[in-house]
């Protein structure tokens, strides 16, 4: 077990390395003067050149790279171009709100949408397991943008219920954040509920169909014991799996509900560093999206051998 | 006061002015200037309110002006009646999209930076949104005989929010590290010809002399809040100025947080005791997508939006929850045609372009009626020195195909450049139909802001350099840099490449001119020659729209997106 | 389903591809047949396909089968609701949101079905040559492909747009390079059971050249996971080009894109003016759908 964490971490490690170089090379094509887009068309060209002056763009960019991964080394993420405040001021807060926000839509949609496919697995082939996987499906296929819109006309502008924004005022409690997250919280459970009790769905009718299963049922074992003691934790497998795949989703691909519900999270942290040339900004922000989503498939496979020794036997990698 | 009396005392103050001063009362006392251009021009020009008043009424009693008052006003609507408010509570302000770099007065360049910074920092005039200078940090200013050297009186016992005591020491450094090249700041263009660098001198604790590169009538609005960069700040202050906000204004900043918002509390020690808030608190939100802070309104998350587009904001315009204040503008957009390059090298073809427009059309589909129609030059309706007898050029298709025709242009291709902000795109796609049915084919070509500007200047930017092109302008209270950049033959910004010594030898004598009479007369010039050489389009000149909740009375800004609510509050009996 | 980090389907695609192995050669012709019945009798895929299909018609044929231009604007007609004479109504800028909206499907089409084609592509290839040779090979490129998928696909394609500049090409190449590696792990994961098979052994004793072994030997008996994968991942193309439009980067105006109309006009839709973007808005969900649909035909053809 334990070597077969630290393979997992050591791989981890380089593909790690290798999207620090992938993502500072890419943040580092985008082309343009990025003092003139800081400070705009109308600023005189002396600001211009001495922003750009102050931002050093001037050094060999492996220079560059061995600098600024020394620096994050030791914490030191640098200064944002457009607000000059330090990045990890701004990154830190950002990916704590995206964590919020992911945490809250999760409490929601894995209970209901594990219910939901187990619910219809049971049911398998009957007008209620129709309704379970069509209208999931169907409620993913919807934009997020477009469920947000909706979701804030009915209700924050039509019933009044909820705020039109996710930006809870700063010191606010648990209950006033949890009531300003709930829009965009929609949003996602709408997105993954299909998604997580599809899997849920499989995950039960290949155990329901399993031998281990039938030797219990025929053994006489009462049929909610038998869900609860094998069907429930062998559909709970792959719906780990999912839940640690969308956790990259959510920590850095919601740029377009945090947009629209103005909640400054990580997705648009990296939205408006990339559309300013915010490239300190970018480059520290895309390589924690990373890390978190590297983080969450090495604990998401750690959990998934635990749970099922099978794997390990098979071999981690693919 | 008898009628000799009057005519005894306003020649005691004749005796007393200046020559600007009295070429003025002279102008307005022959009926060349309505009353309102009078008291504006006379605030410039920094003659005592008190004086200003009982001129206004003691002269000007002969002809009538050309000029009714309601087309040179700002405030469209009648917002400027004061209402009781009770003393206290929290005002929640939206903004969009904020401040967008980081805020320090000699650098900003945006309106949400100009709209933060100015609650707490103050300036020596104000800009008010009748284009009058009230004096703000100087008391009074006047010029010399030929306006080339300008002497401000500053305001004395005034205190920055640290408690050290404001001196005209702190005004001359304000001003001299604008004009200092080395410092790279934004006011530069503004002050080029104008003000050099260490002109501005402290003569004693009270006094401030500028000497200017030479003459010029609007000199003061340079150095008002129309110039957001000329906030004066103390003279010793070094370090982030976003830090603690150091000013002397009636707000003290509480909390700044960039990309987020902005919480202010009342200055109770302010200086101006009928301008200490009647607020305890404001809190400033921003949204960086304007359809976020149009639904924050909506939901009744923020009490006031400062500023809000026609375009975005249709939802708020009949909204019967929501009060819009509405200020006429010169924000504009300028549609150039390359005067150097087929097939605008002909003129013709500029002329049957701006006949295809249906400005009526866009003002009203486009806008919801929240804009003045343009006329194809920088004189907006706004500007008291722009001259209505101008005939306003309307659409008129058969003239447009008979120009295009005697040109022998058909068919021709020509990329229209713009980026994705306000309703550029939109125009760029109008501009599209109104082309094709003069046999124009342009093909839109939408970026963003960084592509379209490009290093902005010639020969490294597609808005300076393509044939074609959409450039959005913010609001000026005087026409001057519009005039000289977008079109003098040296102009930074002319983008159309119109090279004409008339055009520029007319913008000298306008600029020059120190009197409102001498102004209009060289803006009437300009008028007719843009009028018939078209080097740009300007279709429309867009209202500055703010909105609040029906029970907020009290709320001022400036079309520049300044806004004060020293005196706003909750209204009673809500 | 969402334009987020990994494919949703990545897992049970993965499975399938393991499980399936490929028929044996003789029986292909046979195989074929069996699924075409399956397919042509699953009602999902007949589903899918007539809306894929009315939206490919609406694409090629869009401006012929309109009355209006929909690229004509007369802001004096703006956003009038639906009418006998708009049956969508009108946008911001009067134009007729019906032929909008059909002609609209043609870049959201080309763009997405073009992506996934590119993608799917290098994928397969690149997904043969890592599943075959195994190695240091395998390992590096791994490796390389990890590190890309472990960012969003929205925001890669976002940094890319904004550091080429949004175009139609732009967004093609940028979402089909994005796409590649994921294609290429289900790929991968095909052949590493494939090339262990007497086939594959085969044609290595008959002396035959790699590239004949990898392209004609064992792609096409990956076809199907292939195939599979291609549907999938051009649901999420629809999804990823309409997000990127939304955001401003993806498709610019005056196309009548979808998610362009969706996002110039949300701000809207609370002073009353749905119109213009529950058509749009409708129009993506009906294509995604129908593309999943497809995709869930094929999954179970190539299931039995």
């Amino acid at each position: 077990m334990a070597k077969f964490i630290a393979k997992r971490v050591a791989l981890g490690l380089i593909t790690l390395f290798l999207l620090s170089v992938l993502v500072f090379f890419m943040a580092n094509v985008l082309p343009g003067n990025v003092g003139r887009r800081v400070l705009g068309p109308f600023a005189s060209p002396q600001a211009v050149a001495a922003l750009n002056h102050q931002l050093g763009t001037d050094q060999p960019l492996v220079t560059q790279y061995v600098d600024q991964m020394k620096g994050y080394l030791k914490g030191d993420m640098g200064t944002t171009v457009a607000t000059r405040q330090p990045v990890s001021d701004v990154l830190w807060p950002a990916l704590w709100r995206s964590a919020k926000l992911a945490i809250l839509a999760f409490i929601i949609v894995v209970p209901l949408s594990i219910l939901g496919g187990v619910y219809a697995a049971l049911h398998e082939g009957s007008l209620r397991d129709r309704v379970i996987t069509v209208g999931g499906l169907s409620a993913a296929a919807v934009p997020d943008f477009v469920w947000a819109v909706v979701l804030l006309i009915v209700f924050s502008l039509g019933l009044g219920l909820l705020p039109s924004t996710a930006a809870f005022p700063d010191g606010s409690g648990v209950l006033t954040q949890v009531k300003y997250l709930l829009l965009p919280a929609f949003c996602l459970v709408f997105v993954l509920f299909g998604y997580i009790a599809r899997m849920a769905r499989a995950g039960t009718i290949e155990s329901l169909d399993a031998d281990y299963t039938r030797t219990a049922v025929i053994k006489g074992l009462p049929q909610r014991a038998v869900l609860r003691r094998h069907v429930l934790r062998n559909s709970l497998l792959p719906t780990i799996a999912v839940i640690a795949t969308q956790v990259g989703y959510l920590m850095g691909g919601l740029v377009v509900i945090e947009l629209i519900f103005n909640y400054q999270g990580i997705g648009q942290m990296i939205f408006r560093a990339a559309t300013q040339k915010d490239f300190p900004s970018l480059e520290a922000a895309v390589l924690v999206v990373g890390v978190v989503f590297l983080v969450s498939t090495l604990i998401a496979d750690i959990l998934y051998s635990v749970l099922n020794p099978r794997v390990r036997l098979g071999g981690a990698e693919s | 006061m008898s009628q000799r009396e009057t005519t005894r005392r306003v020649d005691a103050i004749r005796a007393g002015s200046s020559e600007l001063e009295n070429h003025l009362i002279d102008e307005y006392d022959a009926g060349h200037i309505s009353r309102r251009d009078f008291v504006r021009r006379g605030t410039v020009i920094g003659m005592s309110v008190p004086i200003i008043g009982f001129l206004a009424s003691a002269c000007g009693t002969g002809k009538k002006t050309s000029t009714g008052g309601a087309s040179t006003g700002t405030a469209v609507q009648a917002g400027g009646k004061e209402v009781q408010v009770r003393p206290g509570g929290t005002l929640k302000l939206g903004m969009s999209p904020g401040p967008t770099t980081e805020i320090d007065p000699i650098k900003v360049a945006d309106e949400g930076g100009l709209g933060v910074m100015s609650q707490s920092g103050e300036f020596l005039s104000w800009s008010d949104n009748k284009l009058q200078l009230q004096p703000r940090l100087a008391e009074s200013w006047k010029p010399n005989a030929d306006g080339s050297v300008w002497t401000f009186k500053i305001r004395q016992g005034v205190k920055f929010h640290d408690g050290t005591t404001m001196t005209a020491n702190d005004v001359a450094s304000s001003m001299n590290a604008l004009s200092d090249p080395k410092n790279g700041s934004n006011a530069l263009s503004t002050f080029a010809g104008v003000l050099s660098k260490d002109s501005a001198k402290a003569v004693d604790d009270s006094t401030v002399t500028f000497e200017l590169d030479g003459p010029n009538g609007n000199f003061p609005y340079l150095v008002s809040s129309d110039n957001y960069n000329a906030l004066i700040v103390p003279a010793s202050f070094s370090g982030k100025w976003e830090k603690t906000f150091p000013g002397t204004g009636p707000w003290k900043m509480e909390r700044y947080t960039p990309n987020s918002g902005i919480s202010y509390v009342k200055n109770a020690d302010y200086w101006d005791k009928s301008r200490v808030p009647k607020l305890d608190r404001q809190e400033v939100k921003f949204y960086p997508k304007e359809q976020a802070q149009i639904l924050a309104m909506q939901s009744g998350e923020v009490d006031v939006l400062v500023h809000f587009s026609p375009t975005g904001g249709r939802a708020l315009l009949n909204d019967p929850n929501i009060t819009v204040i509405e200020l006429r503008s010169s924000v504009h957009r300028e549609v150039h045609m390359r005067n150097d390059k087929a097939p605008f090298n002909d003129k013709r073809v500029r002329q049957a372009m701006a006949l295809a427009v249906d400005r009526k059309a866009l003002v009203n589909g486009l806008f919801g009626g929240k804009a003045d129609i343009g006329n194809d030059s920088p004189f907006a309706p706004v500007f008291p020195t722009t001259d209505k007898s101008v005939p306003q050029r309307e659409q008129d298709l058969a003239k447009a195909k008979a120009l295009m025709q005697e040109a022998g242009v058909n068919g021709a291709s020509v990329e229209l450049n713009t980026w994705d902000g306000f309703e550029l795109s939109d125009l760029a796609q109008l501009l599209q139909t109104y082309g094709q049915k003069i046999g124009l084919r342009l093909t839109p070509n939408v970026t963003d802001a960084g592509t379209y500007y490009g290093d902005a200047v010639f020969g490294k930017s597609p808005w300076l350099d393509s044939t074609m092109g959409i450039t959005d302008y913010g609001h000026r209270g005087v026409p001057n840099l519009f005039l000289t950049a977008q079109l003098t033959s040296k102009g930074v910004w002319n983008a159309a490449h119109f090279r004409n010594p008339t055009y520029d030898g007319l913008v000298k004598e306008y600029v020059q001119a120190l009197d409102i009479g001498a102004q209009r007369a060289a803006a009437k010039k300009i008028q007719v020659l843009l009028l018939d050489e078209t080097p740009n389009i300007y279709p429309y000149f867009y209202f500055f729209l703010t909105s609040t909740k029906k029970n907020v009375g009290n709320v001022e800004v400036s079309a520049m997106g300044h806004y004060d609510i020293t005196k706003a509050g909750f209204t009673t009996g809500s | 389903m969402s334009a987020g980090a990994t494919p949703p389907s990545a897992l049970p695609v993965e499975d399938v591809a393991v499980a399936l192995g490929g028929p044996p050669r003789d029986d292909a012709r046979l195989a074929r047949k069996e699924r075409l019945r399956v397919l042509l009798h699953s009602k999902s895929f007949i589903a899918g396909a007539i809306i894929v299909g009315f939206w490919i018609v609406c694409a090629i044929f869009g401006r012929s089968l309109v009355l209006q231009d929909p690229f004509a604007s007369n802001p004096i007609d703006s956003l009038q609701a639906p009418s006998a004479d708009n049956w969508f109504g009108t946008d911001r800028l009067g134009r007729d949101v019906f032929s909008r909206v059909i002609v609209g499907s043609r870049d959201i089409l080309v763009i997405a079905f073009s992506a996934t084609v590119l993608g799917t592509v290098l994928g397969t290839a690149l997904g043969l040559v890592t599943g075959y040779f195994r190695g240091f090979v395998d390992d590096a490129l791994s490796r390389i492909i990890e590190a890309i998928l472990a960012l969003p696909v929205v925001l890669v394609a976002i940094m890319a747009l904004v550091a080429l500049g949004p175009s139609n090409v732009t967004i093609i190449i940028v979402v089909g390079l994005v796409f590649a590696p994921i294609i290429a792990r289900t790929v991968r994961a095909a052949v590493l059971s494939e090339r262990e098979l007497e086939y594959v052994s085969a044609a290595r004793l008959r002396n035959e050249r790699t590239p004949y072994i990898l392209f004609a030997e064992i792609l096409p008996n990956v076809m199907g996971p292939v195939i599979v994968e291609f549907t999938v991942r051009l649901g999420y193309a629809v999804f990823i080009v309409a997000t990127l439009s939304f955001l401003g980067v993806g498709v610019q105006p005056p196309s009548p894109d979808w998610g362009l109309q969706v996002f110039e006009h949300y701000g809207l839709i609370s002073g009353g003016y749905w119109w213009p973007v529950l058509f749009p808005a409708a129009a993506i969900a009906s294509l995604v759908i129908g593309v999943n649909l497809i995709a869930d035909g094929l999954t179970q053809a190539f299931e039995r």
